[in-house]
């Protein structure tokens, strides 16, 4: 188990060069000047080349992207080019936040979806199926945007049981907190569990037609016993995946979901970025949940055997 | 066989959908672009059905050639980005050895970025244009096409009928063709279904966050950003594209299971 | 990991989140109580004013790293010699009167008496000395650095100081502008600052200026915390624009970051914002007649308009421009936008302007027979221009949906090209468009608003405006004091701008602001963003 751990660690060293170059030249890539967004449209020819070579853009590419892998290695991202702050600091304040809250939601999603999934499939074809599938179709067919800012009508401004806007970091007040933090997981949850839910049941279903569930059946389990001991973790491999996708591609997808409840959370520092050509933070902020990313993915592979019986460790 | 209460609806949908779309090439209620700046906002009546929007234009016409617009995005992303990822999981899986390792370096390198952000990073060196977003969405999402068919291939081939068919000496091209392949098909196609409706839902999201297909294309996505201001005092402007969203995802994805319960080879002699 | 990074922050404070509503009642008072409890607190509850930013300041150094939130933010907190009064003429602020050399070219200033920094400190002329050296200095990268040195208005040659409260600057030229150079926002009001605001090092800590609020607080990306300054020297008089009668009436005024429109909206209905102000007229319709909310606007000094590259081989014609000028009906395009909040305009000069006089006011009256003919005479046949908009900006965007069905109708094909905003910008300062719907924000002064306009394209390709006669024109508009005559020059100037038509004014916008009813004491303003001083919450 150690070297196999250790072997998949290694690899992603090269995983996350590749990821480092594609960030750096795409970045690049992108029409539009950091300088001239941040001194607006007033500014003059001089005080842009005079910010140019502040900022170390006059340098070529290469020697701007060995530059910064150079710091990158050693943990320094660079400082952000509209705020002057150091990006490093900036993403792991901004991530908190976003981890705790894409945690959460997605790990009630997948509750949700387990519980439905399994439903679905072992009440087939029945009212209780329907009422599964069309509840998560729905919910998959619904905008996240949409559905938080229909939240907020309702919980925030018709009914006012919720705040509408602002956040306080855990740290000052837990309570308030978790008050800010009900309507975008309650968004996030409800707009993932459908999808979820629907692989769950697919994978179900494939699991209830295979023989050993019948030979479970036939030995006199109860059907609770059949689907927690046999249909459930043979199911849920698929989905496990899944979630691991989830987790990552909501790491920047979150960004709506800040946007709707302003929270100052890594996606929407991300998408700010990209608007406002703020290139060491994109590339920090692409850079990180690169690597969070693959972290993930080692962690969904590590476990994925212990559901599927049929992929071994290799 | 019979027809399942699945395939029906679904199948309604989408024809109702493309009905839609090919009257919306010859035919709409007005000129989508066409403005009436004395009649804002105005709410449904027998003259605009569904309302018209803050510049008074007609939001069912508007409705009916975004049906093009974002259908047909999201079924050229979902067939490239199936297509590309099938091909890439299915080598990936069924080889092995080091040009698995190669493909999901390369594929785990672009799947670490979030899709929603490396498609708005690509829409930003491509500008915004319709073929922009397509390409950017298609890019996004090939990489989840390809961890999920190669993780079903990883499965299948450990099944008993793939040693069978090796050990009866059939070619390796073969068997995936003919046993690894099909069997593949059905996360799939869950996925296709799935991955048309996160494509519609990206689509919003591109244009909630500014950088959709670039309006005043009346994409869905475009219609239901745009009527966000309005959601108290003119809600009929977000009525027609959010109806048209569930819908359209409403039925694919029930005609995906349809087709998911009748490809699935177990069924099947 | 983050304490203290990211934010500038006096300590934190329970209080710092503002939740009424019933069921929270409990959470405000424990929160208030703690708030009392703290030894310099008085008997009664400190007031509170709650503002919105829709994105957070670049920085706390005045008229460096600066957007107009900066300015905005710190224009409470600094105050120049000079500042801009409410008819946006020049009148005095931390120098009590000046005096011009016959030659124009050297400025001394008499400082008021007794004035103190938020750091305890007098002010004196050693401080206006170091402040000005400073801006000065290339390093701080000050944004009107370029118009004090050569090549700009005139280049800043000495600041001296003359006894305690006395100071002069000598120019290398006269420069009628001078003064209002000075006083501009995005020059940070040319904010007088003490020492103490760098480290030994010279490195920006915090802006400790003069104004009737200090800096107190600053956590990114969500709040910005100004309390008042108990020592604070108003100039004495009625409030007049930036320059007299600031006194703080609340404790303290927190700037929320709030980027979402809607949500700042919400977070006005449900209380927990008092002023929202830069109103997008699309949000009006929700707060229009809501019991609570009340709507105050003021005509912008800003600048909308149809861009159009002269040296396109077809839009190079000036036959066709016209046709394109004429075919649009502005004033519907104005109300519609904006909402009845804005004014179209037909020149450069906005309409607040006490230059914008019957020849700049005359309306151009749409006539699409008469850009048809014009279309035919210069062998148009509806080849299709791309019109560059964006997103960020709702006016723009919007002008680009109205201006392609309004030229549809003459027979102009517009193809509405969305970029976004930074592209768009890159796009306009290069010169790289056919068309583009783009806004120029308030400048204090005609002439300023026609340089942004007029120059070489070849040298500066930002420029829209390349005839000599303009440039000749601009030239004299700004050697010139005398205000009758330059009226004169910018009836020319608006004259020879419509003869041309080298792009098309479309309207000045509104600014519209939406307050608590609680809120007291609310002045809307042409020149600038939200204005925080004298204003009460009951």
């Amino acid at each position: 188990m150690l070297p196999y751990l250790a072997k998949r660690l290694l690899l992603t060293i090269p995983t996350l060069g590749l990821v480092a170059v594609i960030v750096f030249v795409l970045i690049r890539l992108v029409p539009g000047d950091p300088a001239v967004v941040m001194l607006g449209e007033g500014a003059d020819k001089a005080s842009i080349l005079a910010l140019h070579r502040d900022l170390g853009l006059d340098r070529p590419f290469p020697v701007q992207f060995l530059v910064w892998v150079g710091h990158a290695v050693r943990g320094d991202l660079g400082t952000s080019i509209a705020t002057g702050e150091p990006v490093a600091g900036l993403i792991v304040e901004r991530f908190q936040l976003t981890a705790a809250i894409v945690l959460v939601a997605v790990g009630l999603a997948t509750a949700l979806a387990i519980c439905g999934g399994l439903l679905a499939a072992w009440k087939r074809d029945t009212a209780w199926d329907l009422g599964v599938v069309g509840a998560a179709t729905l919910l998959l067919s619904v905008p996240s945007f949409w559905l938080g800012l229909m939240l907020l009508m309702v919980f925030g401004l018709r009914l006012g049981w919720l705040p509408v806007v602002g956040y306080v970091p855990a740290t000052e007040n837990a309570r308030l907190a978790l008050l800010f933090l009900v309507l975008p997981i309650a968004t996030l949850t409800l707009t993932e569990s459908g999808v979820l839910t629907r692989m769950m049941r697919a994978s179900a279903i494939d699991v209830l037609g295979l023989d050993y569930v019948t030979h479970a059946r036939a030995k006199g389990l109860s059907e609770l016993t059949v689907l927690r001991r046999h249909v459930f973790p043979n199911a849920f491999a698929p989905t496990l995946t899944l979630v691991g996708l989830t987790l990552g591609h909501l790491l920047g997808g979150i960004a709506v979901i800040e946007t709707v409840f302003t929270l100052p959370g890594l996606g929407r520092l991300m998408v700010d970025a990209i608007l406002a050509r703020d290139y060491p933070v994109v590339q920090g902020c692409l850079l990180s949940t690169g690597l969070v990313y693959v972290l993930i993915n080692l962690a969904v592979d590590l476990i994925y055997p212990l559901f599927d019986p049929r992929v071994a460790v290799a | 066989m019979r027809l399942r209460p699945n395939a029906l609806i679904g199948g309604l949908l989408v024809g109702a959908l493309l009905a839609v779309i090919a009257l919306g090439l010859v035919w709409t209620p007005y000129d989508p672009i066409a403005i009436d700046l004395d009649h804002p906002l105005a709410p449904p009546s027998w003259r605009h059905w569904f309302g018209a929007d803050e510049f008074g234009r007609d939001v069912l016409s508007r409705a009916m050639v975004g049906a093009r617009i974002s259908a047909s995005v999201a079924a050229e992303t979902v067939a490239v980005a199936i297509g590309a990822g099938t091909v890439i999981g299915l080598t990936a899986g069924f080889l092995r050895g080091w040009p698995d390792r190669a493909l999901m370096m390369l594929n785990d390198a672009m799947l670490a970025f979030p899709s929603l952000l490396l498609a708005l990073a690509v829409i930003a060196v491509l500008g915004a244009s319709r073929n922009g977003i397509v390409l950017a969405l298609t890019l996004a999402y090939i990489p989840s096409v390809t961890r999920v068919v190669r993780g079903a291939v990883l499965s299948i081939r450990e099944r008993e009928f793939i040693e069978a068919s090796k050990v009866s000496g059939d070619s390796p091209l073969y068997t995936m063709a003919r046993h690894v392949l099909p069997n593949a098909l059905p996360p799939v196609l869950v996925l296709a279904t799935g991955l048309f409706g996160w494509v519609v839902l990206s689509e919003s999201a591109l244009s909630f966050l500014g950088v959709g297909v670039p309006p005043p294309a009346p994409t869905w996505g475009n219609m239901l950003a745009a009527s966000r201001p309005y959601m108290e005092t003119a809600a009929w402007l977000s009525i027609a594209p959010g109806l048209c969203i569930a819908a359209t995802l409403l039925g694919v994805n029930m005609l995906g299971d349809a087709l998911r319960d009748w490809l699935d080879p177990r069924d099947a002699p | 990991m983050g304490k203290g990074r990211g934010y500038w922050v006096a300590k934190p404070s329970l209080t710092t989140v503002a939740l009424d509503p019933s069921p929270f009642r409990a959470g405000l008072a424990l929160a208030l109580a703690a708030a009392l409890a703290t030894p310099s607190a008085a008997a009664v509850a400190p007031s509170l004013l709650r503002a919105r930013l829709n994105a957070d300041i670049l920085s706390s150094d005045p008229g460096t790293r600066r957007d107009e939130n900066t300015d905005a933010v710190l224009l409470h907190v600094v105050e120049g010699l000079v500042a801009v009064r409410e008819d946006t003429s020049i009148g005095p602020l931390l120098a009590s009167r000046w005096t011009v050399a016959p030659d124009g070219k050297t400025y001394v200033f008499q400082l008021r008496p007794g004035i103190v920094f938020h750091n305890g400190a007098p002010l004196t002329s050693a401080d206006v000395v170091w402040s000005l050296n400073r801006y000065l200095d290339p390093k701080t990268r000050w944004r009107c650095l370029s118009d004090l040195s050569k090549g700009g208005l005139a280049e800043v040659t000495a600041v001296t100081a003359h006894g305690p409260l006395t100071v002069s600057i000598s120019l290398d030229r006269p420069a009628p502008l001078f003064l209002k150079t000075l006083a501009r926002a995005d020059c940070g009001g040319t904010g007088i600052l003490q020492r103490a605001s760098v480290d030994p090092h010279g490195a920006w800590v915090a802006p400790i200026g003069t104004g009737p609020f200090r800096f107190a607080a600053w956590k990114r990306n969500q709040y910005i915390e100004l309390r008042r300054f108990d020592r604070y020297q108003a100039r004495p008089g009625p409030p007049d624009g930036n320059t007299g009668g600031k006194t703080a009436a609340v404790d303290t005024v927190r700037f929320l970051v709030i980027p979402d429109g809607s949500a700042a909206r919400a977070a006005l209905l449900r209380g927990e914002l008092d002023v929202l102000d830069n109103l997008n007229p699309v949000e009006l319709a929700a707060l229009r007649g809501k019991s609570g909310v009340r709507i105050q606007s003021a005509p912008s000094d800003d600048l909308y308009a149809l861009l159009l590259q002269t040296r396109d081989p077809l839009l190079r014609d000036p036959r066709f421009r016209r046709a394109l000028a004429i075919s649009l009906d502005t004033a519907a395009l104005t109300r519609a936008i904006t909402r009845g909040e804005g004014r179209p305009d037909s020149g450069p000069v906005p309409s607040p302007s006490p230059f914008y006089g019957p020849v700049e006011s005359a309306p151009i009256r749409p006539d699409l027979a008469q850009a048809r003919r014009l279309l035919t005479a210069c062998g148009y046949r509806g080849q299709a221009i791309k019109l560059a908009t964006n997103q960020r900006y709702p006016l723009m965007f919007d002008s680009a949906v109205v201006i392609q069905a309004m030229a549809k109708q003459a027979g102009i094909n517009f193809e509405i090209e969305t970029l976004d905003w930074a592209t768009q910008l890159a796009r306009y300062a290069a010169g790289d468009y056919q068309a583009m719907t783009f806004g120029y924000s308030a400048r204090l002064d005609p002439s300023l608003t026609f340089a942004s306009l007029i120059g070489d394209k070849a040298k500066d390709p930002r420029k829209v405006w390349d005839t000599p006669a303009a440039r000749r024109l601009l030239d004299r508009s700004m050697a010139e004091a005398d205000p009758v005559r330059r009226q004169a020059v910018f009836d020319d100037l608006t004259r020879a701008w419509r003869q041309d038509t080298p792009s098309v004014v479309l309207f000045n916008s509104g600014r519209i602001t939406a307050l608590r009813s609680t809120v007291s004491g609310y002045r809307s303003w042409p020149a600038q963003q939200q204005r925080l001083w004298g204003v009460a919450v009951n």
